[in-house]
């Protein structure tokens, strides 16, 4: 029974992580280099929800939704006003990723210098009695969470696979050039990857927010979980993100069973070490000339 | 009041010049995209405060703080030393996680998120480093000593092989040269020198906890290291003394402490990312990164 409820505790935490992974996979596939921001993204997310819902007092579903929309436009703000303008200097992915962790620090600091270091919450719903059956407890919120990142997880991996833009962001994540040379505008479908992508840490904000706090700091934790995730199930391939994800969930849970639960974060990062260095494509990636 | 100011200032500015310059050795001239030097400086300063408070004499400390640090070099190198481009990067940040959270949790020797507190100030062959002005003394030689030895090592003939590393590592290997073993000694110097750095540090605030060193520290150095130029020491040393000078003078700003701590990363990524956006070689670098 006690494995049970851990397992529980493990898909939630999954559900969490592999919303911001298939964000962070959709950027990169196209982009091909690491937006370390994607997580402070979602923070910035939670805190647009938090300022429109609790402090300007609209409507929780038009705020949400406003705050995924946003949250996209933000995504592409970052992705024209810097990215775009390092790439046309040639730099490097290299430079690319110093630049994702600088915009990460940025943006954590403003939302601290803006709204101070106290953990926030929604507040609309309040603390739910969990449901116990079979000796595990779960809120219901938390299966609400869980069943609508499912959906929200199968309906992008349908629109990646059968939709004209996912078939032309796969062009682009193939080869650039070579899509270009069929008329593809690549630059375009990479802004709407990262419309797309950073919508999804949108998403991602609203359902986290709902459950746990809000704070400042809360997108680097999440980052690197996502990121790990991506790169456990395979940082080219959409399902091994999320698979990914969940492995990384449930090692999380079921590891503080045999650990000091201090140790719970070190798990992900000597999971990824691991992979990076045995496996760098991931479970279900391809081998594409990482090392 | 003032005096001692500066003299803060100038200490911040002595350990931080070894690390900045050591860091460019791995990074600019060696190029390998190394995130993991906030995890060295962290184990050195850790060795050494757990070594003194053990009672070894401070000298040994500190001499093993660097070996400590160093062998961790080559262990990281050891695990990515054949990963490519950003997966270097990659590896390397993900060691920092991992060596941060092992101090965060290992309390039996590091005392987990509590800290070390109480950490002895220096004594050398009688000479008692207490006030601030002996420890500047101390930490300006060490400073110059450690700057001139990478100084030398990066203008020899072995500097000229860790160039070629970064910049022609297949033809170094149609030479006949050992890439590996020249990241590995890369490495291993680069660790070492910000494992002093790191006990110099405990020594100085006497009272470490794992969140000196954190993730904004690593942006920090880059920053610098970035902002001074790649491949060149006089870079990383004006731009350390730049910068330190420029974070420690916002305290004078009159701000809430609120606004304080956050705007001093704020500045730093900014600068970072206009640095990185228009020039992208900073003050006196050479090359541009890998």
């Amino acid at each position: 029974m006690l494995y049970a409820q851990f397992i529980v505790n493990g898909l939630i935490t999954g559900a969490y992580i592999s919303l911001v992974a298939a964000g962070f996979l959709l950027i990169y596939a196209t982009n091909k280099f690491a937006h370390f921001a994607h997580g402070s993204v979602v923070a910035a997310g939670a805190y647009i929800v938090y300022t429109l819902f609790n402090i300007l007092g609209f409507n929780f579903y038009i705020s949400a939704a406003l705050a995924v929309v946003l949250t996209g436009c933000l995504g592409v703000v970052l992705f024209k006003f810097i990215y775009t303008r390092l790439q046309e200097r040639k730099a490097s992915s290299a430079i690319l990723l110093i630049a994702s962790l600088a915009l990460m620090i940025l943006i954590d600091n403003v939302l601290l210098a803006l709204f101070g270091p106290n953990v926030r919450t929604f507040g609309l719903l309040s603390a739910q009695k969990g449901l116990a059956f079979w000796g595990i407890s779960i809120t219901p919120l938390q299966i609400i969470i869980i069943v609508s990142s499912a959906f929200l997880l199968l309906a992008v991996w349908l629109f990646v696979r059968y939709s004209k833009l996912g078939k032309l962001m796969r062009a682009v994540a193939d080869n650039p050039e070579l899509a270009g040379t069929t008329g593809i505008n690549a630059k375009r479908i990479q802004t709407y990857s990262f419309f797309i992508g950073s919508a999804l840490a949108g998403v991602a904000a609203v359902l986290i927010g709902l459950e746990q706090n809000v704070t400042p700091h809360m997108g680097t934790n999440l980052i690197i979980k996502g990121f790990a995730g991506a790169v456990v199930g395979g940082i080219h391939s959409l399902p091994g993100a999320v698979l990914g994800s969940f492995i990384l969930g449930l090692a999380e849970n079921l590891g503080i069973i045999w650990l000091p639960s201090g140790y719970k974060e070190a798990i992900t990062f000597v999971l990824l070490l691991i992979f990076l260095i045995v496996r760098p494509q991931g479970i279900l990636g391809i081998n594409r000339g990482v090392r | 009041m003032l005096i001692n100011y500066l003299l803060h200032t100038g200490i911040t500015i002595g350990y931080f010049t070894i690390l900045i310059v050591s860091l460019n050795l791995a990074l600019g001239y060696t190029g390998i995209l190394n995130l993991g030097h906030v995890a060295f400086f962290a184990i050195g300063a850790y060795t050494s405060a757990i070594l003194t408070g053990m009672g070894m004499p401070f000298l040994l400390a500190f001499a093993c703080s660097a070996i400590v640090a160093g062998f961790f070099g080559f262990l990281l190198t050891a695990l990515t030393a054949r990963l490519k481009g950003d997966y270097v990067a990659l590896a390397t940040l993900g060691f920092s996680f991992v060596a941060i959270s092992v101090i965060t949790n290992w309390r039996s020797l590091t005392r987990g998120p509590y800290g070390i507190a109480g950490i002895q100030k220096p004594e050398i062959f009688g000479w008692e480093v207490v006030a601030s002005s002996d420890y500047f003394v101390l930490t300006t030689c060490v400073a110059v000593i450690s700057v001139y030895k990478i100084y030398r090592i990066v203008n020899s003939r072995y500097g000229t092989l860790l160039e070629a590393v970064r910049d022609d590592a297949i033809g170094l290997l149609a030479l006949g040269k050992n890439i590996y073993k020249l990241k590995y000694q890369a490495m291993m110097i680069s660790a070492a020198f910000a494992g002093i750095a790191g006990s110099l540090f405990a020594h100085y605030i006497t009272y470490i906890h794992p969140t000196n060193f954190f993730l904004a520290d690593i942006i920090l150095m880059l920053s610098i290291v970035i902002v001074g130029g790649l491949a060149s020491v006089r870079g990383s040393v004006v731009a350390t003394a730049l910068l330190i000078l420029l974070t420690e003078s916002i305290r004078f700003v009159d701000l809430p402490s609120s606004i304080l701590g956050p705007s001093r990363l704020i500045i730093y990524a900014l600068v970072l990312l206009v640095i990185l956006m228009y020039r992208p070689r900073g003050l006196f670098g050479r090359i541009d990164l890998p």
